[in-house]
């Protein structure tokens, strides 16, 4: 082992870690930016993550109809109750329909919201190995004009913001994480206002919570949270989630709420990312921003 | 080594050549594992790093163990260089071990390997939830650390397995001159 440690191959090994070390301190000077090595090996890997991705989402699904299968039965009971209500209104669509339904929802978005503007769609490539907040990457970059900090959509409401950006994908952190924090304010009262930040216990149940709210608020269960655009983060009037559960924090002082998310987080296949909105702050304001916000 | 013939070089080289291949396309397998679905996953690189460090010299494993930690840097959403880092030094530190103290013994492997991952597992805890100081974040290390190092655990003994059989039939045996082999006796 002295021997060793007296080599020339133990002094190669450390300018080696000192090398690798270096990659990582420039990779933190990025500022959401990969490096190129990094973007090289994303764009490689795209075709190949996207097949896999697809095969073990199927899995997924099939595994999960196998282990819930008595809490399936008796939901499929109620919906097929539901369905004998809707089935006189409704007519069958099939794939391409549902395809067309997808892009009019982005059409009717775009009309309710002409101070936004969106990516193409972007397909979900694949979801972050073990993040507890099922942060996961698009297959969209900066080649797309998708910038660090855009919101993340979906046709039911806000999904997350893109932390990090290569030529051809893009990292998503969703509202499930903590270090997400969006000004939100209820739909149906418009004057309850509060902080919808996630955390480890709402994540594990795919929610996330309503803070800072005031304790002679208005909301009720299955109201309707909407993005107040204060922070010039994110565009106002996005649908956010519903109220599930209200009650009063542990220090008596506030409020909160814990809040079903519009959008089905874990079983995401494409989405859209507003890349300028009306509100939008700058490039300065938004490192202060995320400074005081995003970073916990 | 001692190479005999012209012959025996080409069947080295061959064989080499043929040995990384596979080691590169399990790596290239492990990382499109790890990028799938929602579920929890093992963290297969880094088996496949320390069972490639086990057997191979130096350098070797240390530049693999910076790639697979790239890999898991990408795979996981990690800082790029993080796990390159952590990867590096446990696979020359592998490799050492078993250059110097221990035998290449599945239970010995198995020890190490179970070590391994669960320190590269506890400093993706530290680094990447609990020093950031969120609330119930001990919660974030029973139900989706532990588990993971669970799964990575037992996906040791599978990689073990493959890399065994790639070495059993593509590792360049010994050969030995009489007075070596006295020598060495």
């Amino acid at each position: 082992m002295g021997e060793f440690l007296k080599s020339t191959r133990f002094k190669v090994l450390l300018a080696f870690l000192a090398f690798l070390v270096g990659i990582m301190i420039y990779s933190v000077t990025k500022g959401g930016y990969s490096l190129s090595g990094a973007s090289f090996i994303n764009t490689i890997t795209k075709p190949f993550r996207f097949a896999s991705n697809s095969i073990s989402m199927k899995i997924e699904k099939n595994a999960d109809r196998i282990s819930n299968a008595d809490a399936y039965y008796e939901e499929n009971l109620e919906l097929k109750r539901q369905i004998g209500e809707l089935n006189k209104k409704l007519t069958d669509y099939d794939d391409l329909v549902a395809e067309v339904e997808e892009l009019r929802k982005l059409v009717v978005i775009k009309e309710e919201h002409p101070d936004s503007i969106f990516s193409q769609p972007a397909e979900v490539m694949g979801y972050i190995a073990n993040d507890p907040f099922k942060g996961f990457t698009i297959d969209r970059g900066y080649a797309d004009g998708i910038e660090p900090y855009s919101p993340v959509i979906t046709p039911e409401g806000i999904v997350g913001i893109v932390i990090e950006v290569s030529q051809h994908t893009s990292t998503v952190r969703t509202l499930l994480s903590p270090d997400l924090s969006i000004a939100a304010i209820c739909s149906s009262t418009n004057t309850d206002f509060g902080i919808i930040e996630g955390s480890v216990i709402t994540a594990e149940n795919e929610m996330t919570k309503l803070t800072h709210l005031d304790k002679n608020h208005k909301i009720k269960k299955g109201d309707l949270m909407i993005t107040s655009g204060s922070s010039g983060l994110f565009p106002k009037d996005y649908a956010i989630g519903t109220v599930t559960e209200v009650g009063i924090e542990a220090n008596g002082l506030s409020a909160y709420a814990e809040i079903e998310p519009s959008a089905d987080i874990s079983r995401l296949r494409s989405v859209f990312v507003i890349t300028d909105f009306e509100g939008k702050i700058g490039e300065e304001e938004k490192e202060d921003t995320d400074e005081a916000e995003n970073t916990p | 080594m001692r190479l005999k013939t012209p012959r025996e070089k080409r069947i080295l080289y061959f064989k080499t050549t043929l040995r990384w291949f596979l080691y590169f396309f399990i790596i290239f397998l492990s990382f499109t594992v790890m990028t799938s679905g929602s579920w929890t996953k093992p963290v297969l690189l880094v088996p496949a790093a320390l069972c490639i460090a086990m057997s191979n010299d130096l350098m070797a494993s240390a530049y693999t163990g910076a790639f697979c930690g790239l890999l898991i840097d990408i795979a996981c959403g990690r800082l790029l260089g993080f796990n390159a880092v952590v990867m590096t030094v446990f696979c020359v530190a592998m490799t050492l071990i078993f250059e110097l103290y221990l035998r290449k013994k599945f239970i010995n492997y198995i020890v190490t390997a179970a070590a391994m991952t669960f320190l590269q597992c506890w400093l993706d805890y530290k680094f990447f939830y609990e020093i950031w100081g969120y609330s119930d974040v001990e919660r974030i290390f029973t139900n989706v650390t532990l588990k993971v190092w669970l799964y990575t655990l037992l996906s040791s003994v599978v990689m073990y397995i493959i890399f065994r059989i790639i070495n059993n039939i593509l590792m360049p045996k010994e050969h030995l001159t009489i007075e070596e082999v006295i020598r060495t006796s």
